[in-house]
């Protein structure tokens, strides 16, 4: 009976990894377009031929790599993700905990109030922003965009903590207290290692909000501390495109946040599968 | 601040937990937070309030604003386009957001074992999320072209019609959500995914054993158990689908006419085509009050911290 | 106690938030007085930031900057963007009382828009080191975009106006030639007239070799130069300024003649015309053998039209001045004009680099890597014109020029225009209903502006 349980279920995994895998081919289609057409000619790319060996060149990476502008945004792109991811997971943590171990009056409306005030488009905030960093003199530097990352990219860590917080077993807080531990102690003793999958999932989601983040960067930044949306957006020009730069561009920018999250993958697993969090 | 601490219902934990708060404010965890909200966030929410109060047009200097009250929010009122944009803004959440949800929570219940280049698939699936929004959408727009986009390309392959996607308003609509789907559905798949690993495998197999069929599974444990991460990749969603502009502005420009001209669109238009910055502030608050009234009825009544505790951290 | 806490909180931001409001107001006395001495005394080394639109022309002019940082001692930081954001960061950016830019190129539409904060050309100082430009360099008729209401705010830069391209390789076609006279009686060429265009590219578009026309429906702005082009060339205008107010004069039978004939060309264009942008276009001419016959091209663009890396189509091109219509011929003008912010510091240097850019060696230089200055002289100059054939056609381009309505209020006329075009060409709206509408919520943003 057991036997015959763990064959079905093998068969079903199998099953469920081919369909899988044929979801992700579908899934992936579009990506995959960008990064064969990084290594097309814009000819051949426009007149939609075939695929076919010969056409693969290397000239729109070349091209990509000899933009200083664009090297340069790309490095700034990669301190201001880093950075505000940084402080916003610390900082956004912190909160989390704050709203979900305490308890105080307000505690729903703060924690609802980060949520509405991340919910008004960009748009809207952005000249304020923009007459704000100047007035202070932080507009085109690598800080005053960070901190305008961070703005958003908080509450988004708080409320994608505040269910891995609410999900620790109180049982810990109670084992860790008469242990003897102050706020501080469990916080960062008992929550930050058996939440750690969401930290993961936090981290790299503000990572990719302030990589792919486009608005803020357009009317923040100029010359110093533009950043790399901005550059590839001008590959897309107003008036002729340049898919095969746009492609080899974007192809480069997906790749180390790809590698971000398979290093995270891996720590993901490992949190979860160290268990002390449930459903 | 102690006076104002509500007395916990919870069963289990309340002694210790009362006695930890006596121990401590939240005060020193919250502030950072609050500080760089409040300094990036919040300020220019309320100049956006004081500017959405003026006839501010944004280019021509310090001499020609006027204070025109209520004049703003009246004139939008009137502005059939402003409805425009927000019947489809809603509807684009109403659509979207449902079929990302049903997609990411298949998949993570599909995924949610261990095989053989799984944890490839997982990765690489998360790919679309991580595709810049500008790029996304330019590839779109370039595949629903016809004659030479790959999506007709395999519409004509299968024997049926080529579509101008772009061309139609029902179609250029559908193009854009279907392009929101595509990027963001991986988005709620792996935040449902790291819910669903938290899930003890040996509750599962208990179930599966006591011969629990899957539909009896899914509704009676996994659900209820997942519920906190549901409402949090909602919420999360809800909140970008919002502020969306940029990959709908590369692949249609809100058009054909205004078919797909969301709130963020038309926000950008009436701020930078119209130079109307106190119409656009008004837009803004406007949302923002949606926003807020949205919070306290809806969201606060069915899906309160309190609530959640109960569902989540409870059992 | 709390809640006390709270209102005094939210009554300090709102404090906060008006004391930055009103800075914008006291500013304003300031700036005047800082231009002056920042003028009498250039230093050795100065550093302007220069905003602009990203294509091959300002690319090209990038190339050759430190040449002009060698003679003047004046460092160029140069920011380019895409034409929207151009505009979006000029709005930001430039405002009475500072300014980020010392240099900003404005898309001749916007002129009116920000003309209250850009220094008038009169007042530009003499250059030390290249002439001020010389008004008369420039065909009258691009140098006016640059002006506003009797001022000119801005040096016309590029000359970016309709020019007409066709597929040479089809019209040269013997058999095409012979099967087309035999059909309509004339010769199959470059079409001079709109019946000519319509003529052949019912011919090519009927006997599947190629489409009839490639529309332009990206975006507001370009709809509306369609709709001027088409307006123009069945001899109405749409908006005029007449007795010292703008007024929209569009000869409603005229109109509905234009949009119907425009109707007509969408129906021998490719699918999807109705959304075709700059990107569906260069596809269908430049990347598709059975693309589009016959269209207009913004010369900012040709290069791509000829390179082999980007065009299949490149050496097979025949340009001329665009067709005529019934009642007049038009090539509606897109160019950008270099401005100072009157708030900048740095109105010497700024100038100077200005000149530099509009001075004969440089243009002349320009027109060598295959971009196209407003300068005359540099387009016409036969040592050029004789290996670049798109040259004379600009020539003659600029005969007839025609520019879009320009006000503050323009960007929403083009959204009325750009909704009701679309309507009419696709037929979801009857074309008169389409021109009525049009007029009628013209005229109401019109009243409502104060004209």
């Amino acid at each position: 009976m057991i036997l015959t349980l763990s064959r079905r279920k093998k068969i079903i995994t199998a099953a469920i990894a081919v369909f899988a895998f044929a979801i992700l081919a579908l899934e992936l289609y579009p990506i995959f377009i960008t990064l064969l057409n990084g290594f097309r000619r814009d000819i051949v790319i426009l007149s939609g031929q075939d695929f076919n060996l010969k056409q693969l060149t290397l000239r729109s990476y070349e091209m990509v790599m000899a933009n200083k502008g664009f090297i340069k945004a790309l490095f700034n792109s990669m301190l201001v993700a880093l950075l505000s991811t940084g402080v916003s997971v610390g900082v956004g943590s912190m909160a989390a905990y704050g709203i979900s171990r305490f308890r105080f009056r307000g505690r729903n409306a703060l924690a609802y109030s980060f949520l509405v005030f991340r919910m008004l488009p960009q748009m809207s905030l952005v000249v304020a922003l923009y007459l704000m960093f100047r007035g202070i003199g932080i507009r085109d530097t690598i800080f005053g965009i960070t901190l305008a990352h961070s703005s958003f990219n908080v509450p988004y860590v708080i409320w994608m903590l505040i269910p891995f917080f609410v999900a620790v077993d109180k049982a810990y807080e109670e084992a860790a207290m008469v242990d003897g531990c102050n706020r501080w102690m469990i916080f960062r003793l008992v929550f930050l290692p058996l939440a750690a999958p969401g930290l993961v999932v936090a981290a790299v989601f503000a990572f990719i909000n302030s990589w792919n983040e486009f608005l803020y960067a357009l009317i923040l930044t100029g010359v110093n501390a533009r950043t790399a949306p901005i550059a590839i957006s001008s590959m897309i020009g107003g008036d002729t495109l340049t898919w095969g730069q746009m492609c080899a561009a974007s192809t480069v920018m997906l790749t180390p946040v790809f590698i971000f999250t398979l290093a995270m993958q891996k720590f993901l697993i490992r949190g979860v599968s160290a268990g002390g969090v449930k459903g | 601040m102690k006076s104002s601490r509500r007395q916990a219902t919870k069963p289990s934990g309340v002694v210790a937990l009362q006695r930890a708060g006596g121990r401590g404010s939240p005060v020193p965890f919250l502030l950072p937070a609050l500080l760089i909200v409040f300094a990036v966030l919040i300020f220019p929410i309320l100049f956006s309030f004081v500017v959405s109060l003026f006839d501010w047009p944004l280019s021509a200097g310090g001499g020609e604003r006027s204070f025109v009250g209520l004049g703003n929010y009246s004139e939008l009122f009137r502005d059939p386009g402003f409805w425009n944009s927000l019947l489809l803004q809603l509807g684009f959440i109403f659509i979207a957001i449902p079929l990302e949800l049903v997609l990411g929570l298949g998949a993570a219940l599909l995924l949610n074992r261990e095989f053989r280049g799984g944890r490839v698939i997982r990765a690489l699936m998360l790919l679309p999320v991580f595709f810049l929004p500008v790029v996304s959408g330019m590839t779109w727009r370039f595949m629903l072209q016809p004659r030479y986009g790959a999506l007709n390309n395999l519409l004509v392959n299968i024997g049926l019609p080529e579509i101008t996607w772009l061309a139609n308003a029902g179609t250029a609509y559908a193009a854009i959500i279907m392009q929101d789907i595509w990027r963001m559905w991986p988005f709620v798949f792996m935040l449902l995914y790291a819910g669903l690993a938290g899930i003890p495998t040996e509750l599962l197999e208990a179930a599966e054993i006591d011969g629990a069929n899957f539909s009896k599974r899914l509704f009676k444990i996994i659900l209820p158990l997942l519920y906190p991460t549901i409402l949090t990749a909602l919420l999360l969603r809800i909140i970008d689908a919002l502020r969306i502009f940029s990959e709908v502005y590369v692949m249609t420009e809100g058009g054909p006419g205004m078919a797909t001209t969301l709130f963020s669109l038309y926000t950008h238009r009436i701020a930078f085509g119209h130079m109307k910055v106190g119409l656009s502030s008004a837009m803004a608050i406007f949302l923002l009050i949606i926003s807020i009234v949205f919070a306290i009825t809806l969201v606060r009544k069915n899906m309160s911290l309190e609530q959640l505790e109960e569902r989540g951290g409870g059992q | 106690m709390k809640s006390k806490i709270s209102v005094f909180l939210i009554v300090l931001l709102l404090a906060m938030s008006m004391t930055v409001f009103a800075n914008g107001d006291k500013e304003t006395a300031a700036p005047a007085a800082d231009a002056a001495p920042a003028a009498a005394q250039p230093g050795p080394a100065r550093t302007i930031n220069v905003l602009l639109w990203d294509d091959p022309y300002p690319k090209a002019l990038q190339a050759m900057l430190p040449e002009f940082t060698a003679a003047t001692g004046i460092t160029v930081n140069i920011e380019m963007l895409q034409p929207p954001q151009v505009l979006t960061k000029t709005a930001v950016a430039v405002t009475a009382t500072s300014t980020d830019y010392d240099v900003v190129g404005i898309d001749e539409g916007n002129v009116p828009v920000f003309a209250s904060l850009l220094e008038p050309f009169n007042n530009w100082p003499a250059g030390k080191f290249y002439p001020k430009t010389d008004p008369n360099s420039v065909t009258p008729k691009m140098y006016s975009i640059g002006t506003w209401n009797g001022v000119q705010l801005g040096i016309p830069i590029n000359g970016n106006l309709y020019v007409w391209m066709t597929r040479k390789d089809l019209i040269e076609n013997p058999q095409y030639k012979q099967q087309f006279k035999a059909k309509y009686g004339y010769d199959l060429g470059i079409p001079k007239t709109f019946q000519e265009l319509l003529d052949m590219g019912t011919f090519f578009h009927t006997n599947g070799i190629a489409s009839g026309f490639g529309p332009f429906n990206g975006g507001p702005a370009g709809v509306l130069s369609e709709a001027v082009f088409m307006w123009e060339s069945f001899g109405t205008k749409f908006i005029d300024y007449v007795d010292g107010t703008f007024k929209v004069v569009l000869n409603e039978d005229r109109a509905v003649e234009g949009i119907e004939f425009y109707k007509k060309l969408m129906a021998i264009s490719p699918a999807g015309a109705e959304t075709m942008a700059h990107v569906e276009r260069q596809a269908a001419f430049a990347a598709d053998p059975k693309g589009v016959f016959s269209m207009f091209i913004w010369p900012a663009q040709i290069a791509a039209y000829e390179n082999p890396d980007t065009s299949m189509v490149a050496g097979k091109i025949a340009y001329s001045a665009p067709p005529a219509g019934p009642r007049g011929q038009a090539a509606v003008t897109g160019a950008w004009a270099l401005a100072i912010p009157s708030a900048s510091k740095n109105k010497d240097a700024a100038a100077e680099f200005i000149y530099w850019w509009s001075s004969k060696s440089v243009a002349d230089r320009l027109v060598q890597a295959n971009t196209i200055p407003a300068r005359t002289e540099s387009l016409t100059n036969p040592a050029f014109t004789a290996s670049k054939p798109q040259l004379p056609a600009l020539a003659a381009s600029m005969q007839v020029a025609a520019s879009r309505p320009r006000f503050k209020e323009i960007g929403q006329v083009q959204d009325v225009v750009k909704n009701y075009w679309i309507k009419g060409i696709t037929g979801a709206m009857p074309t008169r209903d389409a021109i009525r509408a049009i007029v009628k919520e013209t005229n109401e943003i019109l009243q409502k502006a104060g004209y």
